[in-house]
């Protein structure tokens, strides 16, 4: 008797986990093809291109630059929201400036008591294995699991996007997911779906480049427009134009468009209002320091998790770029980077006065991933401080990347893999998380992704 | 001798003038207006093409090149693009200097607006069937205005097309 009372409660506990099966839109039974690991992810792209020597490596200039003090390598960690170690004592310029003091001399406060390191997973070697290191390359290998090796700027992914999957298998509508870039270059705006025919808008995600949408371009073209009365405007007129659409589509012309439904549509509308007035009013939640855009990327993203709980947010900082021309710009960039994400994972936890974001605390797994590291050789350029640049040319060092996730049913304080012994691809992150959120078998299953991608639950 | 060689000279240059003389043609044509169908419309519109087309027709002046260039770049950073282009024609209609038809004037000659505004907005006239709907349409409800049908027609299916 209690052997059966057992097996029921297991069979009962299983299917619970598995979720209730519900009807796709395209008509298939949807139940996840494996138990959710969390209800919300974030990924957030550590772009721009970070050396392993100055993040995980904790070199600051020594490697880079070759500095020694009395025979001491000038090391260190800048990125202290995330990584454990103890920060540089000297050369400090990737803080903010004070008045008659060092440029950049005040480091930025930490945001986390506890490092993410500790928190969460580090893939500390992870490698960005194929295809050229390029930005677009990057991001679209992150968000597709394919590197797409014929595919560069101006064209969509030719390989179904995370968001593509998640919309067709995992039954999710448009505004369950959003890519919030860092602006409207380098094809970023193109990320949020791929030109895979069996795939494509229909399935695509929401996209934001808040510099430009609430920047001044925004405020020309969109702060304040009319907000039409729901039912004594509104309804009419989509009556009127659903009958010159009727009119027009017997031809046969199908318009491209991201399905959300006329009720996503006006959500979107009004977070657009809200969001206007929750800046000029100084609503938004920025980090603490907001002087170069990726930090205020950041901000916005934060506020379209608070309206639209979104299942998955992707969202992209570029500021580390400057390495090709300044190495102290490039310390800057990074160490606010870490700004960025421990203001991003605190805002989830603890925001609100402690509260977090209501559905996504403790329910949500954070990704942070560079989109491909820097070469190990320096170019010929040198900045205010003397110090070397470098670029991307696809060199091994550019290959190296790392990977982090932190979140619920993710082991505290483990690291995993080591320079000599690299565990993890860039194309890892589809599947990590399609398992997360519920449809790995499915992912797997399209035979999309590359032949070395592989979910990091898998790699552990 | 002379003399009547002059007054032969004078004979001929008033006969050579009198059988040049041409009979002057003047040709007619009516005049059509050439207005496409919407069959014909296979192209999508850029959004470049879009904004400054859109512009054209609600305020009858063109957009300014770095006017243009804000405009696509607002369209290119939100991915619904329909959101997008409706939030920046409710802008639009919100700035007041939209030439818009009174609603007096249009419910004095409905089919007449209607003719009109297909032509705006589709380059062709309505069929019968598109007439006879929105004539009805503006009759049964009192609250239409020429912007509300504005709204539709700038963002209606057919517009994004050439």
């Amino acid at each position: 008797m209690k052997r059966r009372s057992f097996i029921k409660k297991a069979a009962l506990t299983t299917v619970g986990t598995m979720g209730i099966p519900y009807i796709l839109p395209s008509g298939r039974l949807f139940a996840t093809t494996n138990p959710p690991i969390a209800e919300h992810v974030v990924l957030v792209l550590f772009a721009g291109g970070v050396r392993q020597q100055e993040s995980v490596a904790q070199r600051y200039l020594s490697d880079s630059q070759g500095l020694n003090i009395q025979g001491n390598p000038v090391e260190g960690n800048i990125m202290y929201n995330m990584l454990t170690g103890a920060v540089p004592e000297v050369k400090i310029v990737y803080g903010t400036d004070s008045v008659g003091g060092q440029p950049g001399g005040l480091p930025i406060s930490p945001i986390l008591e506890t490092p993410l390191d500790q928190q969460g997973i580090l893939f500390p070697e992870v490698r960005f294995s194929s295809g050229g290191t390029g930005h677009y390359t990057g991001l679209s290998t992150a968000v597709s699991g394919n590197y797409g090796l014929t595919q560069g700027l101006q064209n969509r992914p030719p390989n179904p996007t995370i968001f593509e999957y998640l919309r067709r298998f995992g039954g999710m509508k448009g505004t369950d997911l959003w890519f919030i870039g860092n602006g409207i270059n380098n094809s970023t705006p193109l990320l949020n779906y791929s030109a895979h025919p069996n795939f494509g808008s229909q399935y695509g995600a929401n996209f934001f480049a808040p510099n430009i949408t609430f920047g001044s371009p925004g405020d020309a073209f969109l702060k304040g427009a009319k907000i039409y009365h729901p039912e004594e405007e509104l309804d009419p007129m989509r009556e009127m134009r659903a009958f010159l659409n009727q009119s027009f589509m017997q031809e046969g012309k199908a318009i491209p468009n991201l399905n959300n439904t006329e009720e996503e549509q006006e959500n979107i509308k009004a977070f657009i209002k809200q969001t206007f007035e929750k800046r000029d009013n100084n609503q938004i939640e920025f980090p603490l320091v907001t002087d170069n855009g990726d930090l205020e990327t950041i901000g916005y993203a934060t506020e379209v998790m608070k309206h639209f709980k979104p299942k998955l947010t992707v969202v992209n900082m570029s500021a580390s770029d400057s390495c090709h021309s300044s190495f102290t710009d490039y310390l800057r960039a990074m160490h606010r980077s870490d700004h960025a994400v421990g203001h991003l994972w605190n805002t989830i936890q603890q925001g609100n006065g402690g509260a977090g974001i209501p559905g996504m605390k403790n329910n949500t797994v954070m990704l942070v991933m560079p989109e491909h590291g820097r070469n190990a050789e320096p170019n010929a350029i040198t900045d205010q401080n003397d110090w070397f640049s470098f670029d991307h040319d696809g060199d091994l060092n550019s290959r190296r990347i790392f990977t982090m996730m932190v979140g619920p049913g993710i082991d505290g304080n483990l690291k995993i893999g080591s320079e000599a012994n690299p565990v993890g691809d860039a194309s890892d992150l589809v599947p990590t998380i399609a398992e997360i959120l519920g449809i790995k078998n499915d992912v797997m299953g399209q035979g999309l992704l590359h032949h070395d991608a592989m979910s990091l639950f898998d790699r552990i | 001798m002379n003399q009547k060689m002059k007054v032969l000279s004078l004979l001929l240059l008033c006969l050579s003038l009198w059988t040049c003389k041409e009979e002057s043609y003047i040709y007619e044509v009516n005049e059509v207006r050439v207005a496409s169908s919407n069959t014909d419309k296979t192209k999508e519109k850029t959004k470049e093409q879009y904004l400054n087309i859109v512009y054209a027709n609600l305020f009858q002046t063109a957009l300014s090149p770095n006017k243009l260039v804000q405009a696509s770049n607002v369209v290119e950073s939100i991915g619904d693009k329909q959101v997008a282009y409706e939030t920046i024609l409710a802008k639009f209609m919100k700035e007041g200097n939209v030439v818009l038809p009174s609603n007096a004037s249009m419910r004095a000659d409905i089919p007449k607006f209607i003719i009109e505004t297909y032509e705006r907005f589709y380059v062709r006239k309505p069929t019968e069937a598109e007439k006879t709907f929105f004539v009805n349409y503006i009759e049964s409800h009192p609250n239409i205005t020429p912007e509300h049908i504005y709204f539709s027609f700038a963002s209606s299916d057919e517009y994004y097309y050439y």
